[in-house]
């Protein structure tokens, strides 16, 4: 009886395993190899890139106090839909109001709504952003997480959780609402205008001449 | 943070809240009983403006941070049998056993919690209570209620808060039945509250064209987040 060298019974019993083997060793780097593909969606890496340019603004000690609130605000307008906003602030009674007091609004709103986003950004002073993930709202919006790491605090502490809500149309992304600790800002604002207008018998130029003392008395 | 609720400040709130006018606006809001829930808030906000303000300052202001961040340690892992529980009913048995090992690391190793040792170790802290459980359960929070002292109440975490008393084992231990250990406790738990948040509240009030309207929708969001344990599904899916 002719015997196979002994080589060729190992060979002969070891190819499936080896095959087995190669399957998984390329399905493991090519596995290794797509993860850093789903790194960052474009919200994900919108909101590194713009924000921490924000916390920069803030956290340079090299300008005065008005040109840091000066650049943030133009920062603030560049990363932001204010507009969008605006219109969402205003719930139902945006449908009956005039144009001209949407207009005005629109104005009032902005202002307000730099002095207040300033506020709440001057908190992250000192502070670097991380990006956790995201998550899909609709085709067109996702809401990206992150937290604030703040060196000040022990490595015990809970970082606080600063979320986005980005939205891309006409080929540009931009932020209409954040959260800290699950709480919406915009929401917020809706809810307060809506309650004072609801008191106000819905009377718009009323809400933007509070809104242009409350920007003042910000600032 | 737990309190303690009596129920007679529930039925009173509630006997108050009834000679509430509803607008369409309040009723939108699922805020039936606004007028009084605006007056209760106003004595609240003064309450808070006359005592635990100032007393939150000056406690911000005297006490080290190191030993305040003690306080709080200890307040929380006293807080932690009443998660525990909360944990199981909702069924959140990695949870439970984050918030075991919790206990039992930061009140033996942290020194009767002293020293927030689970944290260091990458075991986070997270809170749970029974209006959170009920409404995992699926009951609706109910008509939005402020009380006196108590602040937002509505009826879901109102019975949460009644509850989630019996199942702290410190109110079964003799010893710690005395009064003050509970007004104590309850004090320093609002104490150590405000003062942490003595920044982020103030900012809400400066910021606010309506704070009684701002309250109720940072409550809501705030409490929907717990309920969802962070989890996304907080935020409004789109705009009018």
């Amino acid at each position: 009886m002719y015997k196979f060298p002994q080589g060729h019974y190992v060979m002969a019993a070891t190819q499936p395993l080896r095959l087995m083997l190669a399957i998984l060793v390329l399905a493991a780097g090519f596995a290794g190899f797509l993860a850093p593909a789903q790194a960052a969606t474009p919200a994900e890496q919108y909101i590194t890139d713009n924000v921490q340019k924000g916390l920069t603004i803030l956290n340079n000690k090299q300008l005065s106090k008005d040109q840091r609130r000066t650049q943030f605000q133009v920062f603030l307008l560049g990363l932001t839909d204010i507009k969008t906003i605006a219109d969402y602030t205003l719930g139902q009674y945006r449908r009956s109001a005039s144009p001209d007091d949407l207009a005005a609004f629109d104005d009032a709103f902005k202002d307000y709504a730099l002095a207040v986003y300033q506020t709440y950004f001057n908190k992250f002073s000192g502070q670097t952003l991380q990006v956790t993930g995201s998550y899909p709202l609709a085709a067109d919006e996702s809401v990206v997480k992150t937290v604030m790491i703040d060196p000040a605090k022990s490595h015990e502490a809970k970082p606080l959780e600063v979320d986005f809500r980005v939205v891309g149309r006409n080929g540009r992304l931009a932020v209409i609402d954040f959260s800290v600790e699950g709480v919406w800002l915009r929401e917020m604002q809706r809810s307060e205008f809506t309650s004072y207008l609801g008191q106000n018998n819905g009377d718009v130029p009323t809400l933007i001449s509070s809104l242009k003392k409350k920007a003042q008395q910000i600032r | 943070m737990r309190k303690f609720l009596p129920f007679a400040a529930i039925l009173a709130a509630l006997c108050l809240s009834a000679c509430g006018t509803s607008s369409p606006d309040a009723l939108a809001n699922n805020d039936p009983y606004e007028a009084t829930n605006r007056e209760i808030f106003a004595y609240n906000q003064k309450l808070d403006d006359w005592t635990l303000h100032p007393t939150a300052r000056s406690y911000n202001r005297n006490i080290p941070q190191p030993l305040r961040e003690s306080i709080h340690n200890t307040l929380t892992t006293l807080d932690l049998p009443v998660t525990f529980a909360n944990d199981v009913l909702q069924g959140e048995s990695k949870r439970a056993t984050q918030t075991l090992t919790r206990f039992t690391l930061n009140s033996i190793v942290g020194l009767a919690g002293l020293f927030d040792v689970a944290s260091g170790m990458g075991i986070p802290e997270h809170s749970e209570d029974f209006g959170q459980t009920l409404a995992v359960w699926g009951m609706d929070e109910g008509p939005y209620i402020v009380l006196p002292l108590f602040g937002p109440a509505p009826p879901r975490d109102a019975v949460g808060r009644v509850v989630d008393i019996f199942f702290d084992p410190t109110i079964y231990i003799r010893i710690k039945q005395h009064p003050w250990w509970i007004v104590g406790r309850n004090y320093f738990t609002l104490l150590d509250l405000r003062a942490r948040n003595m920044e982020t509240v103030d900012d809400v009030e400066r910021n606010s064209l309506d704070y009684y309207a701002a309250t109720r929708s940072l409550y809501r969001q705030y409490r929907a987040n717990e309920i969802h344990n962070g989890a996304p599904g907080a935020p409004q899916p789109s705009e009018e």
